[in-house]
């Protein structure tokens, strides 16, 4: 599973950071590191739905308040 | 002519409880590669120093760059400088640094400690000779400049630091050429090597610098030119022209912003790879891609780069932040800093529609005013700053 975190400015100022170090933090915490790749990525063209995440091409919105559900959902649901 | 230029940098400490620095740093470039750069001291502290180190610099600085000799320059200066009620004279001790044509170096020296010299990191002892002009007693010397060769002029509050405190005898001029000489080929800028030095005084001098305390270094290095482009062009149909202009340049190349390092990676047709480290939680993480020399994301990195920039013309305290940090805005930095002479920006005028939701601290008008406050300060910095707007 390839997870991606927009890192632009416009995600950035929406709380990016948080949302990478929250996911680094639960992948760590899960042992998915084998089975969950996070890396970052430059502008989606989606600003206004930042911070943008994509599991597998899929698009989502997230906030760092929600990372912890979109985890359970997203990723740990379906790894 | 050849492909040398001087990096030139000072830094001055106030005598403790004053306004005015009793020391003065001039300096005037004459056009055909030569440089004048005068440090002078004036007598006492505050208001009255201040004038005579002032007069003594601006008067010698431009008369040796009129190509005046230097016992003209004397007799000008004696006859000119108001002299101190109390103490009945008119004194302002100084030094002289010429640049000849980028070939050659005149060291003058009237009662300040000697120039110190690095040649190749080690300290090199120069000859010179002692002039006796109207009963001053001046040492000149002149040396052929090499690359890297660094010169650095101080005042007396240098060697005066931490008397009777931290040193019984002040910090010797001998202890302050083997204190600097580690740092001398590093790629420090003049501007950083001076203001490690007076960092250093002050500490000696308890905070509370007993005289006014100046270093002054000049750093001889090769020409650099480096390349930044930032943002997309204003009209789409122009990216391929923009990122081609910025590749054919020589020199290192960095490209700040998502959708322009986008451009830069369809034009070159190699895979941009983000990072996600964060060196510092303000500073999005770099990439990078084949080919280009540094990848960060845009206006916040340059914002954070012009406010090293600002700052490095004033009190330059975050030197150490910049020097050393890993993130994009530092590697930034020590590349127009430390690493440039020469700097081409490329310029889009593209608006992104993303960011001009007023709640953003990144809209259009925000980036072009920082473009443009960084290529002032970078001038400002001596470097030679051409900017290309599309």
């Amino acid at each position: 599973m390839k997870v991606t975190v927009c890192i632009g400015s416009s995600c950035h100022l929406k709380g990016s950071r948080r949302v990478v170090e929250g996911l680094q933090y639960l992948i760590g915490e899960n042992n998915l590191k084998d089975k969950v790749e996070l890396g970052g990525t430059f502008c989606m063209n989606n600003c206004q739905n930042g911070v943008c995440v994509t599991v597998d091409d899929k698009n989502f919105s997230v906030s760092p308040d929600t990372v912890e559900d979109f985890f359970k959902t997203e990723i740990l649901a379906k790894v | 002519m050849n492909n040398l230029c001087a990096d030139i940098g000072w830094k001055s400490l106030n005598h403790v409880g004053e306004q005015l620095c009793g020391d003065h740093i001039e300096i005037i470039e004459t056009g055909d590669d030569s440089t004048v750069c005068v440090l002078a001291d004036g007598l006492g502290s505050g208001v009255k120093a201040s004038i005579l180190s002032t007069l003594t610099s601006k008067i010698i600085a431009t008369m040796t760059s009129q190509g005046i000799a230097l016992e003209e320059c004397v007799k000008t200066i004696a006859a000119t400088l108001p002299i101190c009620k109390v103490r009945e004279v008119a004194y302002s001790t100084f030094t002289i640094i010429h640049l000849i044509q980028n070939e050659e170096a005149e060291i003058l020296c009237y009662d300040n400690p000697d120039v110190i010299m690095y040649r190749n990191g080690k300290q090199y002892d120069y000859p010179f000779q002692e002039l006796n002009i109207e009963g001053k007693i001046i040492h000149k010397a002149r040396v052929k400049i090499q690359e890297n060769d660094t010169f650095i002029a101080m005042s007396d509050g240098c060697i005066h630091a931490g008397v009777g405190m931290s040193l019984n005898f002040g910090w010797e001029r001998k202890e302050i050429a083997e204190f600097m000489e580690t740092l001398t080929d590093v790629g420090f800028t003049a501007k950083t090597l001076s203001t490690v030095l007076t960092d250093q005084c002050l500490k000696l001098y308890g905070g509370n610098p007993g005289d006014d305390t100046t270093a002054l270094t000049v750093r001889i290095r090769s020409r650099q030119q480096i390349n930044l482009m930032i943002g997309p062009p204003s009209d789409r149909n122009d990216c391929d022209k923009m990122v081609s202009l910025f590749l054919s340049k020589g020199g290192k190349r960095i490209v700040c912003g998502g959708t322009t390092s986008t451009i830069v990676s369809k034009y070159l047709d190699k895979p941009i790879i983000p990072n996600i480290n964060y060196f510092d939680p303000e500073i999005p993480p770099t990439a990078t891609i084949e080919g280009i020399d540094l990848v960060t994301e845009g206006v916040i990195t340059i914002n954070r780069v012009n406010e090293y920039a600002k700052d490095y013309l004033a009190d330059n305290e975050s030197y150490k932040q910049w020097n050393y940090k890993q993130d994009g805005a530092a590697m930034i930095s020590r590349m127009l800093f430390e690493e440039a002479t020469d700097i081409n920006f490329y310029v889009g005028r593209a608006v992104n529609p993303a960011h001009q939701n007023p709640n953003l601290p990144i809209n259009f008008n925000i980036k072009m005013q920082l473009v443009n406050e960084l290529s002032e300060s970078l001038k400002k910095m001596g470097k030679n700053i051409k900017v290309n707007y599309f």
